[in-house]
């Protein structure tokens, strides 16, 4: 079955090879746009060790001002049929975002989205990103999805800001990631040529009542030879809970047409683990075509006993 | 022997050069842009101009002009872009609309406002468009 679905993917991968790169697909007549994701892993060092990670349609229109963007997922699957351990699928609805441009400089958003927090969480699925794994910041730091509104505004071509505000509960009904009924932030991002910088800062509630602050820098460099992704993290809750830092800087050389290397280094200290550990990757990644993604990348900790092999296809159709 | 030299490099660059414009409708609402704003609208991080909707048109991969383009405006690579599009599709965002030749490209032109996209000058004689950015393409 995973053989088959392996070489489906490299089939498909070498129907689109030199073509224009497409995404989704456009409902004739209509703004309507339909695609999606999947990913698949292989994990040496969990149970179920071959998983579909995610399965997603992604669906988009526009009329006029208004921008709709939906995202609905079945995650981790197993070669079994079984979602989360479940013999029953989960479906869960990522975002659903209805965007409305006020001015040439100005939109609002209401819905569920994407938070918008940093530079990873911008793209947090494996084939928008150069490794399977994800840094320790994702989903611990602030949380990943807001349901609220979001206010944004341009400076200029090259600098925007935003302003995230939510208090209610959060309409999706699983996630991995910090669920709250709280949250709100400010969020400044500019960019000049290859290099860009983020800066975010906000606060939150879980639905357990757990409070906490956080404040995070990044920058990047998007060149024809490599790119650099750098972020950090700070976050102040309830003693125990207190996570004084997190931090990643990644690596990543293009040495071929379609062949990257990707190196990266993460610090992190979190008083609810009681830990302070680095956390080293190596990967390499082949991209057949534009949408399509096999990566295979060790990770090395300094204290948990967490070493071990990831390797991925992902696709976005 | 040296001037000849510099005589043959000038008449080789005079003969092979080609100035790129970007232009849009014979009514759209600026006369000039810089070229950040031309970026911006290109990657659709500026969809609107005076509050109306921009159609925004690119050639085809194939087309001579596109790599200067992209090279000389957008400053991107082919494998920088790729990366770009990939995230902003996840996020929402289109690119543009993709014309399969420069007849395509007026049509749209004369028929849609605000509109924008981009051609070798010597093309626009005669047509009735608004130049708002050129670049140089060696």
């Amino acid at each position: 079955m995973k053989y088959l679905f392996i070489f489906f993917i490299l089939g498909y991968s070498s129907f689109l090879w030199g073509k224009e790169a497409s995404y989704g697909w456009d409902i004739p007549n209509s703004s309507i746009n339909i695609g999606g994701y999947l990913d698949t892993t292989y994990d040496t060092k969990r149970e179920e060790k071959f998983l579909f990670n995610d399965i997603a349609l992604i669906f988009s229109a526009n009329k006029n001002r208004f921008n709709l963007l939906g995202e609905v997922e079945l995650s981790h699957i197993s070669l079994n049929g079984k979602s989360n351990n479940r013999s029953d699928i989960d479906i869960n609805l990522e975002r659903l975002q209805l965007n409305y441009t006020l001015s040439d400089t100005q939109s609002i958003q209401i819905g569920r989205f994407n938070s918008d927090i940093g530079y990873w969480n911008q793209a947090p699925i494996p084939i928008l990103q150069d490794t399977t794994t994800t840094p320790h910041i994702v989903g611990i730091f602030f949380p990943k999805a807001t349901t609220g509104v979001l206010f944004r505004q341009d400076i200029n071509e090259e600098n925007s800001f935003s302003v995230t505000f939510q208090e209610n509960k959060d309409i999706a009904h699983q996630d991995k990631s910090i669920q709250v009924n709280r949250h709100k932030a400010l969020a400044y991002y500019g960019m000049h040529n290859d290099f860009s910088w983020r800066f975010s800062l906000g606060s939150y509630r879980e639905s357990t009542n757990k409070k906490a602050r956080y404040i995070g820098i990044g920058s990047g460099y998007d060149g024809e030879e490599f790119s650099i992704q750098t972020e950090l993290f700070k976050q102040h809750s309830d003693k125990n809970d207190e996570k004084p830092y997190s931090g990643y800087i990644q690596s990543t050389w293009h040495f071929k047409e379609k062949q990257d290397a990707t190196f990266r280094f993460e610090s992190y200290e979190d008083n609810s683990l009681d830990i302070k550990e680095e956390i080293y990757l190596v990967g390499y990644t082949y991209r057949p075509t534009t949408n399509t993604a096999l990566k295979g990348e060790y990770i090395h900790h300094s204290k948990l006993p967490l070493n071990h092999f990831v390797y991925s296809i992902s696709v976005l159709f | 022997m040296l001037r000849v030299l510099l005589l043959l490099i000038f008449i080789r660059l005079e003969l092979f050069s080609i100035e790129l414009v970007v232009i849009g409708d014979k009514n759209f609402p600026e006369n000039n842009l810089t070229r950040q704003e031309v970026r911006a609208i290109f990657l659709d991080k500026k969809r609107f101009i005076n509050e109306k909707k921009i159609l925004v048109m690119n050639h085809k991969v194939s087309h001579p002009l596109r790599q200067c383009f992209e090279k000389n405006i957008l400053k991107k690579t082919k494998r920088s872009l790729e990366r770009y599009w990939r995230k902003a599709y996840y996020q929402g965002k289109r690119p543009p609309k993709i014309v399969s030749s420069e007849e395509m490209l007026f049509l749209y032109l004369d028929g849609v406002s605000p509109s924008i996209g981009y051609s070798d000058i010597n093309a626009t004689i005669g047509r009735e468009v608004t130049v708002l950015y050129r670049v140089e393409c060696l």
